[in-house]
């Protein structure tokens, strides 16, 4: 089921994710969609929180360290001294995030340059969709695309060797189906037919 | 087609053939503009209004970010053709800028903005054909592009106006009857609280006529909702 923002969810105050209480209940803030007790929400913007792995692209260079662009509202900031190698403007680089302060800017740790490869931007609340339960749909699509895969928690897939046009055509097309269920069967589908039919923005 | 004033309601009908308590078709589609964060495409009548919703992002000018709470931007636009004589230019003016300021508190107390300290969300309403009533027109489909952005908010708003004609209350006036009308009244509510979170008023009203018009309005909020609701499930059908 479809939940739109102020939808009643319970008389009682639950704190959950896409989801705010007042007085007389919970409702829910976002489009999202009901499992099962569990929202998913459908649209979202991503806020650093600590632990994630996410995939950043250097936007300056500053006398502590450099400043990282995140796919979000708020910059993440890497400290020189975390660092092994220069870092350049433009490079891309995963890092972990470890600690986000009250106004939600983020420290990161953890450097690893990626070279060479492709990297696409999706929306950050579907992620979780496209590394599937204990990672078997992203395991599924580095099996038959025979490409490295590397997923930000941010909304940034990075993909190097292999068949990287045919996996970014499947990750699109789990961004876009979402929301329906049986979509593994369909993914598979599609990752067999030779050659894909157009390119799915 | 000029109207007088004695055309505008004969025998319980209006200029269009509609009673006082029916509202024009009402049609919203939501995520046209694929770049935007969330937009929505409202046809009332003969308005046609465009939305577009960019953001949480940085705060610009700098110097205006809050610590607290992200800020909240609107602009409303009429289009150079968009057939209002009087607006006939492109560009600010002072009613543009008032009515993007209403538009921004109605907003603020519907979007979750301490969720997102330090950023600004933008909001682009664009009359693109006017026939009366496009301040609600406008609130009306920002809130279903707020949604389809995925901006956290309260509740989905419906904006309607009400207005009075030889002392008989009148929901959602068109062009004639916003003009030539003894008062014009645009109310924006939210349902989930019954909160009014809007309201503009016109000449002299009595108090039996505003409860009259906030009654009307509530009614035709409810068809409106209905309507917002149906546009946003579209896009997330199965199959």
């Amino acid at each position: 089921m479809i939940l739109l923002p102020g939808a009643k969810l319970d008389d009682s105050l639950k704190g959950m994710y896409g989801t705010y209480t007042d007085k007389s209940g919970t409702y829910a803030s976002t489009i999202s969609l009901l499992k099962q007790d569990r929202i998913v929400p459908l649209k979202g913007t991503y806020v650093p929180i600590v632990g994630d792995v996410v995939i950043g692209v250097v936007t300056d260079e500053k006398i502590f360290g450099y400043e990282v662009n995140l796919n979000s509202p708020y910059t993440g900031i890497v400290s020189n001294k975390v660092c092994r190698e220069q870092l350049y403007l433009g490079d891309v680089v995963s890092f972990k995030i470890i600690s986000v302060d009250e106004v939600k800017a983020a420290s990161l740790a953890e450097p690893r340059k990626l070279y060479g490869g492709e990297l696409i931007e999706v929306e950050s609340v579907k992620i979780p969709r496209i590394i599937g339960k204990n990672a078997s749909m992203l395991n599924t699509i580095r099996e038959k695309t025979k490409s490295d895969i590397f997923v930000g928690k941010n909304g940034r897939v990075y993909l190097k060797n292999g068949n990287t046009t045919l996996a970014i055509n499947t990750i699109n097309f789990i961004c876009k189906e979402s929301h329906t269920s049986g979509l593994t069967d369909r993914v598979i589908a599609l990752l067999n037919s030779e050659k894909p039919e157009e390119k799915i923005n | 087609m000029k109207i007088t004033k004695d055309q505008l309601l004969v025998n319980g009908k209006r200029n269009d053939g509609r009673s006082p308590d029916d509202l024009r078709s009402f049609k919203v589609t939501a995520g046209v503009l694929k770049k935007a964060k969330g937009s929505a495409m409202v046809e009332w009548g003969k308005n046609k209004v465009l939305v577009g919703i960019y953001g949480p992002g940085e705060v610009f000018p700098k110097h205006l970010t809050n610590y607290t709470k992200a800020l909240v931007n609107v602009r409303y636009s009429m289009a150079p053709f968009c057939g209002a004589e009087e607006h006939g230019r492109s560009g600010p003016n002072r009613r543009a800028i008032e009515i993007g300021k209403v538009a921004k508190h109605v907003f603020e107390n519907i979007i979750l903005t301490r969720d997102f300290p330090r950023t600004q969300i933008d909001i682009y309403i664009e009359i693109l054909q006017s026939d009366g009533g496009t301040r609600v027109a406008g609130i009306t489909a920002a809130s279903v592009a707020l949604a389809d952005a995925g901006i956290p908010c309260k509740d989905l708003v419906q904006g309607v106006s009400a207005g009075k004609v030889n002392d008989t209350v009148l929901v959602d006036l068109d062009k004639w009857e916003d003009n030539l009308g003894e008062g014009d009244c645009p109310v924006v509510v939210s349902l989930r609280s019954n909160e009014i979170l809007l309201f503009q008023l016109d000449e002299v009203w009595t108090k039996q006529q505003v409860l009259q018009g906030f009654e009307k309005i509530f009614n035709a909020a409810k068809v409106l909702r209905q309507v917002q609701e149906e546009s946003l499930k579209e896009n997330y059908k199965e199959g």
